[in-house]
């Protein structure tokens, strides 16, 4: 497959963004956008794309040699892990976007979309953050993450971080949000959600607070696009207005989550 | 003979008067929009208006389709950078139907052309598309 450099860089927030970016990281930006681009061959020539059953993707299980929900920190798909760049004395949100969630191009695009047409800051924050836990761990990424955030960001906010993983299964016409077919490949064609995900489903769709995380999943959806151009500097004011940064840094205020940036601040940490 | 001659021309003229009427641009806050075509299809690209490269796809389901309406949208000097309405499909029985695609930051291109999906049981006649309080008529587009 031929590769558009500068559409790929410009792809991953331009040349400086890449500078941030370790060969991992790149090597995996790479493989995703190789990814997308193939789908959309694919799809402009119209060709029904195949999607794998639940069987066919368990039965790939025994062929890696790491576990898919396993944090993009902990895991080097093409080969050994990089040593990561330290983190700072006294960390905070914007370092870690800087050196552990980098390119973050999803969340920044995601956020941007809830930026424009003036959604409220606790639902664009909840967008910057809503898959930033995944650099530790994917599975149930929702709850990571509302756990990973819950002390220095508002209830709403947390509330649409925690439950966005579950509304991404159900789609929703009301809300603009469609059931998306990257889920068909990810989680098979025939998969049916496990009988936790429905049961808050069902809590959800009941709850004075439904759009909080319904908004976070329309705003997902239509934020993978590999050419978008996206910053964090858009965020600074809503970062200082609503997330608490403590003053010992992220990882050193004893919060209830302080022990999950830590892990994140060195994964390789042997105990 | 001539009867029949000028009865065909007449509903021909009837035919070309409402195709007309279906392209004909509506002017909302500034917009001028300009209904094009209905596309029925099962598979749909998720992408934004103005569009722009965004990956995901939208899939129908069984008994289900996608009545995907292109609108072509020109940014007139009367526009003032503002919040547009999603589009809202209507068919024949005045059902309405939401589209997932949103029109995001409408004054950044001085004109484009959007495609909206709007999921329907499948072979469902549409007659209009409105944005807020401008409807459009999709009568004779419509398939």
């Amino acid at each position: 497959m031929e590769i558009d450099r500068r559409a790929f860089i410009a792809s991953l927030g331009g040349t400086a963004a890449v500078g941030l970016m370790d060969s991992e990281a790149k090597a995996d930006a790479l493989e995703h956008w190789m990814e997308d681009q193939l789908d959309q061959q694919a799809a402009a020539q119209g060709t029904p794309e195949k999607f794998p059953t639940v069987a066919e993707l368990e039965a790939q299980i025994e062929t890696r040699n790491y576990r898919r929900g396993a944090g993009n920190v902990f895991v080097n798909t093409r080969g050994n892990v990089k040593k990561l760049a330290p983190m700072p004395k006294n960390p905070t949100l914007q370092d870690f976007f800087r050196l552990r969630f980098a390119p973050a191009n999803h969340v920044l695009q995601s956020a941007t979309r809830a930026l424009k047409p003036g959604m409220s800051e606790d639902i664009i924050l909840a967008c910057l953050l809503h898959d930033c836990a995944q650099a530790l761990m994917k599975a149930d990424h929702g709850w990571w993450g509302a756990q990973l955030f819950e002390p220095y960001i508002p209830e709403k906010s947390t509330f649409g971080i925690r439950y966005h993983q579950t509304l991404r299964f159900y789609a929703d016409a009301e809300a603009g949000y469609e059931y998306p077919d990257l889920y068909y490949r990810i989680f098979g064609q025939d998969y049916v959600p496990p009988p936790h995900i429905e049961a808050t489903y069902k809590m959800l769709r009941n709850h004075k607070w439904y759009m909080e995380p319904r908004l976070v999943t329309v705003n997902d959806l239509y934020a993978f696009d590999p050419n978008a151009k996206v910053s964090i500097e858009p965020f600074e004011d809503i970062i200082g207005r609503h997330f608490k940064t403590p003053k010992e840094g992220l990882g050193n205020d004893n919060s209830p989550s302080a022990h999950m940036w830590r892990t994140l601040a060195n994964p390789d940490a042997p105990l | 003979m001539r009867k029949g001659f000028l009865t065909v021309s007449f509903v021909a003229c009837l035919a070309a008067i409402a195709a007309g009427q279906a392209s004909k641009p509506t002017h909302y806050k500034g917009l001028e929009v300009t209904p094009l075509s209905i596309e029925r299809t099962q598979n749909v690209p998720l992408l934004d208006c103005p569009p722009g490269s965004n990956t995901q796809r939208g899939n129908a389901r069984a008994g289900e389709e996608f009545a995907v309406v292109t609108l072509a949208f020109k940014v007139t000097p009367a526009f003032k950078e503002t919040v547009i309405k999603r589009p809202v499909l209507t068919d024949v029985n005045g059902k309405s139907y939401n589209t997932s695609v949103a029109i995001i930051d409408p004054g950044s291109l001085p004109e484009y052309k959007c495609s909206f999906p709007f999921r329907v049981p499948a072979g469902t006649k549409v007659v209009s598309v409105a944005i807020d309080t401008a409807t459009l008529d999709l009568a004779a587009l419509s398939k």
